[in-house]
């Protein structure tokens, strides 16, 4: 009976605890600000910025010493690659650099005079590509569409000198494609840009979100002299881990309706390649935003007025995506800056959300992530309980100091008097 | 009273309100020292080394060995040995390994016999450094095999030795990378992302310091401090903070090109006149924005949204003609984006001034910004008619 009893209470507060808060959010226009704009407004926003997300047809100049059919052969393939666009023809290296350098051009493609006569003489001949490196994708276009040509006429140029010594054009294709190959990118087929960075900052703008809106929060009920942690007189039970899990719950909700927005919808808006299925989907949501609320519930202790969120933290949103390792390899990263990416959900997050939803895989692929997300979830639960604790002690403590300080300033004034 | 005496006055006032508040500190020197340790040490290798690489090697003939030990060898791959496909497809969805090499059986049997047996290759392009770089190196890899398989047939026929290799490799290509010969992707990412989050911090700090006088209702104090002159209140405030923000700056200017040695063409001292515009500018845009909306609060939820999205529209990554056309104009109102193209000219070109003063010019249109909101704030804080939360 005495347990029963218990439960009651226990989920009479906690619900308490849940109406306080929710009341709390509702009626503080700078956080609700940020969970609607923010929560609602990024995702379209980073979806609009990267929607195109292929860099086409960079504009190149081509400098054209040796003038014979196979440069101009060359120069006619490059144009057709979906990479490269002749933009300019020069007659010398210092035309081009005037236009490379006045951004006209992102790169230069050089051929010396005696490109065509080393071709005739069967030596190798070599001409050269000038990448501005000022971004990475000029330089990767340039490489990739000079490449495609150079290796297309690299075999059309040795089935020919068989040809001539003699063989069939069979025997000359078998010599010179000794291995065929194919390269297939089922993810990300054209290497876009887009695809690649919205499916790692989805589950970012998530956690972000969270941890800014309830730092707020936090932040202005300390300014109010209250404090998230202590608990209203009137209900009897005092334990922390219905305040936990009282407080978590609003955040919860209003999180997972964000995250199936972000998670589910957004994409679905913007034709985004969604080869998960829902319900693994959903599953890695409602662990995430869990780990989420517990995540941001430590680290808001720290917070002590409405403000500090931002001015202390918003530079790590970068940092961040830095960290869930989808540019630099995890493999390359320093031991120090692996160890510090486990503090936070977004590293496993988006690592399982990038796996899931963009790449497909069954939810065994991703057991990894979402095992790490779950002992997150534990430790991070037992600090926010800690940290709860911590509070209703320096509170407690803090209001029996300042009795006592009244105390000894009543006593100093009748003794005075 | 004069200008010089109440813009003094400001600035006592303010290191006074530093010494108070450890936020100020923490906010500016702590955030941009922690962000400068953080791109220098985490992108210090440059380019990834040791990238994993699946091989699922169905044939296990001297060829396919020769092949793995020699991608295992070069600087980018590492190979990882898997006996099914299906275990390695689960660790490429799970982004463990970049890319999977699948050697068919009877390839060693194929290739002698001329039979020309299809190697595939996967790759993972959701990660995408890791998977180009792979792509890049199997697809080497690839075509040298095939050349030293070529080579042999060719010795056997009797081709001398000296017209082997125009033979095998009739074209080549010499690449020049112009701005940073090494392809030093630590470089590269470092030299916008660390003064991007300068921009952010200049425009947080200074909406911070300026809305806190509304939000703690004291910005009358202040303005009796100097004789109700908006002007000297805000040119003090933004005196101190061009000082300090611009001393972080320079530091870390000379860290990145003196210390680290990153590839710079032009002199460093242009770079340092483009950190000082990049500051000033920043600090304007602050000014706007709390001046639009006298508001501390949502002035910095404004200040934070425009700073986060100015990093992806300074173009550096994505380049801005790859932006959706409606866009582009856009990018023009981030003072990243001209000290960038700033950057390109002289760190890149090494061009003299001819060749980025519209930059310059840009960067001090910003300047102009304050202007605009100055009268509205000044009534702001005289009559804190806004709400302060």
């Amino acid at each position: 009976m005495k347990g029963i009893e218990y439960a009651k209470q226990w989920v009479r507060d906690a619900l308490g605890i849940f109406n306080l808060e929710l009341r709390n959010i509702l009626h503080d226009g700078g956080v609700m600000i940020i969970f609607v704009v923010a929560g609602f407004l990024y995702p379209i926003l980073y979806n609009f910025v990267y929607r195109n997300g292929i860099l086409e047809d960079t504009p190149i100049a081509v400098v054209d010493d040796a003038a014979c059919s196979d440069t101009r052969r060359m120069i006619r393939e490059m144009d057709a690659t979906r990479e490269i666009n002749i933009a300019y023809r020069c007659t010398d290296m210092n035309e081009a650099r005037t236009l490379l350098q006045q951004r006209k051009v992102n790169g230069i493609v050089y051929f010396p005079s005696d490109f065509g006569d080393r071709l005739a003489a069967k030596e190798t001949a070599t001409f050269s590509i000038y990448a501005d490196m000022s971004s990475f994708l000029y330089y990767k276009n340039l490489l990739m569409g000079s490449e495609f040509v150079m290796l297309h006429e690299i075999n059309s140029i040795k089935v020919e000198r068989l040809s001539l010594d003699g063989l069939t054009d069979q025997e000359a294709d078998a010599t010179v494609n000794t291995v065929r190959y194919e390269d297939i990118n089922p993810y990300n087929r054209a290497f876009s840009y887009g695809i690649f960075l919205i499916s790692a900052i989805l589950m970012l703008i998530i956690q972000q979100v969270m941890f800014y809106g309830m730092g707020m929060s936090v932040g202005t009920m300390r300014e109010e002299n209250r404090s998230f942690a202590s608990l209203p007189d009137t209900y009897s039970g005092r334990g922390v881990g219905r305040v936990v899990l009282g407080r978590g719950a609003v955040y919860w909700l209003l999180f997972m309706t964000i995250g199936i927005y972000v998670g589910c919808i957004v994409p679905a808006m913007f034709g985004f390649p969604q080869r998960g299925s829902f319900w693994d989907i959903l599953l890695l949501l409602a662990l995430f935003v869990t780990v989420c609320v517990f995540f941001s519930m430590t680290w808001t202790t720290l917070v002590t007025r409405r403000e500090s969120a931002f001015l202390l933290f918003l530079f790590m949103s970068p940092v961040l995506v830095f960290l869930t390792g989808f540019s630099w390899p995890t493999t390359a990263f320093p031991a120090f800056w692996k160890y510090f990416s486990y503090l936070f959900p977004s590293t496993f997050g988006c690592q399982a959300f990038i796996n899931l939803n963009t790449a497909g895989a069954p939810l065994a692929v991703v057991a990894p992530q979402l095992r790490a997300l779950c002992i997150q979830g534990g430790v991070y639960y037992i600090l926010a309980c800690v940290a709860v604790y911590v509070e209703n002690f320096a509170l407690k403590n803090k209001a029996r100091g300042d009795r006592g300080l009244v105390e000894v300033r009543a006593e100093g004034a009748t003794s005075s008097r | 009273m004069t200008f010089l005496d109440k813009i003094d006055k400001v600035i006592r006032r303010e290191i006074r309100i530093w010494a108070r508040r450890p936020i100020y500190f923490l906010g500016s020197v702590a955030v941009m020292a922690f962000c400068t340790v953080f791109y220098l040490t985490f992108l210090q290798d440059g380019v990834p080394s040791d990238v994993p690489i699946a091989v699922v090697d169905r044939d296990n003939s001297s060829i396919s060995r020769n092949f793995c030990r020699q991608l295992d060898a070069t600087q980018l791959g590492k190979v990882v040995h898997y006996s099914t496909f299906a275990e390695a497809e689960a660790d490429l969805q799970g982004g463990r390994v970049t890319s999977i090499c699948l050697i068919p059986e009877g390839f060693a049997r194929d290739i002698q016999a001329q039979r020309q047996p299809t190697f595939s290759f996967y790759i993972n392009g959701l990660y995408f450094l890791g998977g180009s770089l792979a792509w890049k190196d199997i697809l080497t890899m690839v075509n040298l095999t095939a050349g030293a398989v070529q080579r042999e047939v060719l010795q056997m026929k009797g081709v001398p030795e000296s017209q082997i290799y125009g033979l095998l490799r009739p074209v080549d290509i010499d690449i020049h990378q112009i701005g940073n010969p090494t392809m030093n992707y630590g470089a590269y990412l470092a030299n916008m992302m660390i003064p991007g989050m300068l921009q952010m911090v200049v425009i947080i700090v200074l909406i911070y310091s300026l809305g806190a006088e509304l939000k703690y209702g004291t910005s009358r104090h202040l303005l009796e401090a100097v004789d109700h002159d908006i002007y000297a209140a805000v040119s003090g405030k933004m005196a101190l903070y061009t000082v300090l923000f611009t001393l972080i700056g320079w530091t870390i200017e000379v860290i990145l090109y003196k210390w680290m040695h990153f590839p710079l063409a032009g002199s460093l001292s242009q770079m340092l006149l483009g950190c000082f515009l990049l500051v000033v500018a920043s600090e304007s845009v602050a000014v706007l924005i709390i001046g639009c909306v006298p508001v501390c609060r949502f002035a910095l939820s404004i200040g934070a949204l425009y700073s986060v999205l100015g990093l992806s529209l300074t173009g550096f990554t994505l380049p801005v003609e790859a932006m959706p056309t409606g866009l582009r104009g856009l990018t023009a109102m981030y003072p990243l984006r001209h000290y960038y193209d700033l950057y390109v000219q002289v760190g890149i070109f090494g061009s003299g001034f001819g060749e980025w003063y519209p930059q310059v010019i840009a960067l001090l249109l910003f300047c102009f910004l304050p202007f605009l909101v100055l009268p509205r704030l000044g009534r702001a804080y005289t009559y804190l008619d806004y709400e302060r939360n």
